[in-house]
């Protein structure tokens, strides 16, 4: 992954941090499945890919998305200018390092905790 | 690495985690402290106890109902109106709190019979309220009455009233947020489900973990009734105990502050398989922003849009004349929960104002991360801070105002550093577009009151000049305000009611049957 790469997945990685709070469930398992569930979103609007929207569960994913994939092209001008098959690589180098800073590499010591 | 250890607290290695300053480059992978263990012996904490948390900040809230502590009476003293969480009801929770008042012959022979005999009697005493809340205490749950038992022969002998148990003990947990786990969990295996509430409109929540400060919760409800929404219960302010009992039936749970209320949620999200959404109800844009994601949820972004729009048009010129005056300002955040990390960024990006430490009393290392997450670098984060810390922790960061409970901010007022209550609130509510005002107004109103001029003259000894009166708001609060031609006319000083809740009282709202769910 390239520099310019990076610094754009830290960019998004603040704006995240910042401005969302779905990102600090309080288990490990929850995280994960509400780090796929918007993020994946989140890549399939900001390439004009369909989105399921099934389930209560997925509705609920899909507006946090929808304020994620609107937060950053607003907030990121040069997201326009990307194709999207960069624009999948970046999403899942985002994915990669939130769910890094979130889980795999987090200090939480109660993530794991079977109880809530 | 970084974390701070406090002068104060060289002496207890065991402090060594539990404060953090987020340097450059830090993240969550590096400064986190710890959080929600047991307080240090050697330290004094701040905290509540688990009894405090199901009870005081939890359960009573609830507006219909007769909250019984069964345990001394000073348990239940502690844990009585302090938090100013009113109802539309008279506030029956906030003028009456119960107690069985225990004594020593309790404690040696048991205290069901008296526990019994004290819920009849209530009941008798206000025959208008059939609804009962019964708290366990330490001294009740170490002599092991059976609370439970007491209420379900109560409720076959008196088949209209209906009685929740909560056993939380003093004990149960390192801090009050033990027991906001253990009543959470309490309420929706007791209760949830027993009841239907009728359903109104198509478009049905739960908004959880507001318990309405001077009416917070009522605020937010208007924006949820604007759009056409059936707020189906508040959990746990302003809230009807049978409608908490119903809380299975919504289609969605907005959830304020979660560490107090995401067990609920997360049970309603496994056992009925209603969606969490987390939200923020405080400052301009992350408010917009949960309004409308509540509302896209349901299809109805034209109704949220409008009630933003105007709500942003008449207050934004209100927040933008104090910003004005507040840009600079250094505070330290300390507000014992939620509002660690539902202000830690916002109050900073839309009054100016720097937050130059964040702490919680009880805050798990859940709370941290989002605190610390929406920090500026140089932030100091503390872990159950005791009294020494707080004190070293204002000399070193010199803040304007310190933003906490009614403790703490009087010994910030002891160093002249002045305070505003954001537990109980100064003059709320603060949540929505008007709140947000009202405290950028109460903080501008802290920062600059001239009685500073005041505090530090010692009248037995200091020369007081009589031949001048007290610093103006131009002289003090405007005085970096170089050129007024850059204050477009229209900003102003807060303009709204003092008080600004009971009218929403019996307002109409729109209703919505009709409508179908919006799709993507």
């Amino acid at each position: 992954m390239d520099d310019v790469m990076k610094d754009r997945i830290e960019q998004l990685v603040d704006f995240i941090m910042k401005w969302c709070l779905w990102q600090f469930h309080s288990r490990s398992w929850d995280r994960e499945r509400q780090n796929e569930g918007i993020l994946t979103k989140t890549m399939q609007l900001l390439c004009d890919e369909p989105v399921d929207l099934s389930t209560p569960s997925d509705r609920c994913y899909w507006v946090d998305a929808v304020y994620l994939a609107n937060g950053f092209k607003k907030t990121y001008p040069w997201l326009g200018t990307m194709e999207k098959k960069d624009i999948k690589l970046l999403m899942q180098g985002l994915k990669d390092r939130i769910d890094y800073l979130t889980i795999n590499g987090s200090l939480n010591q109660e993530l794991t905790n079977p109880l809530y | 690495m970084p974390y701070h250890t406090f002068e104060c607290s060289e002496c207890i290695p065991e402090r060594a985690m539990h404060a953090v300053i987020k340097g450059p480059g830090e993240d969550l992978t590096s400064c986190l402290p710890l959080g929600y263990l047991n307080t240090i012996p050697g330290t004094i904490s701040e905290r509540g106890c688990a009894y405090c948390g199901a009870k005081h900040v939890i359960g009573a809230p609830m507006k219909d109902v007769i909250h019984v502590s069964h345990g001394p009476v000073g348990c239940t003293y502690d844990t009585w109106h302090t938090k100013r969480y009113i109802s539309d009801n008279d506030n029956f929770q906030l003028k009456y709190t119960f107690a069985t008042d225990m004594k020593e012959k309790h404690v040696v022979f048991g205290a069901e019979k008296m526990l019994k005999q004290n819920i009849i009697d209530c009941f008798k005493a206000f025959p208008h309220i059939k609804r009962m809340t019964i708290y366990q205490t330490c001294a009740s749950a170490l002599i092991g009455d059976d609370i439970a038992a007491v209420a379900k022969k109560v409720m076959a002998e008196m088949p209209d009233v209906d009685i929740f148990v909560c056993n939380a003990p003093g004990f149960g947990g390192p801090s009050q947020s033990g027991g906001h786990h253990k009543i959470n969990i309490a309420w929706i295996d007791q209760k949830v489900g027993t009841y239907e509430p009728e359903i109104k409109s198509k478009y049905v929540i739960n908004y959880v973990g507001d318990y309405n400060i001077q009416g917070d919760a009522e605020i937010m409800v208007d924006y949820f009734q604007r759009m056409g929404i059936q707020v189906l219960s508040t959990f746990t302010g302003n809230g009807s105990y049978d409608d908490l009992r119903g809380m299975h039936l919504a289609h969605l749970n907005v959830l304020e502050c979660a560490r107090s209320a995401e067990y609920i949620c997360n049970e309603l999200r496994k056992r009925y398989g209603t969606p969490r959404l987390d939200i923020d109800g405080y400052g301009f844009e992350p408010l917009s922003a949960s309004l409308m994601k509540v509302a896209m949820f349901f299809g109805l972004e034209k109704e949220a849009q409008a009630i933003i729009d105007e709500e942003t048009a008449r207050w934004r010129p209100e927040l933008n004349w104090y910003a004005k005056r507040l840009k600079g300002k250094k505070i330290c955040l300390w507000p014992g929960g939620s509002k660690l990390w539902h202000w830690a960024h916002v109050i900073e990006e839309e009054m100016g104002v720097k937050v130059v430490s964040v702490y919680s009393k009880f805050g798990h290392q859940g709370d941290f991360e989002k605190g610390v997450a929406r920090c500026s670098e140089g932030a100091l984060a503390i872990d159950d801070p005791n009294e020494l810390e707080g004190l070293e922790a204002m000399e070193m960061l010199q803040p304007d105002c310190v933003l906490t409970g009614v403790r703490p901010g009087e010994v910030s007022k002891k160093m002249r550093i002045p305070y505003l209550n954001i537990h109980g609130y100064h003059n709320g509510p603060y949540k929505g577009y008007e709140g947000w005002v009202r405290l950028a107004r109460d903080l501008y109103n802290a920062i600059y009151s001239p009685i500073h001029q005041l505090s530090g003259m010692d009248i037995s000894k200091d020369e007081i000049p009589t031949d001048k009166g007290f610093l103006t708001r131009q002289m003090i609060s405007d005085v970096n305000i170089v050129d007024d031609r850059t204050t477009p006319s229209e900003e102003r000083p807060y303009t709204g009611d003092w008080d600004i809740v009971t009218r929403l009282r019996g307002k109409t709202y729109p209703k919505l049957e009709s409508q179908q769910l919006g799709t993507a």
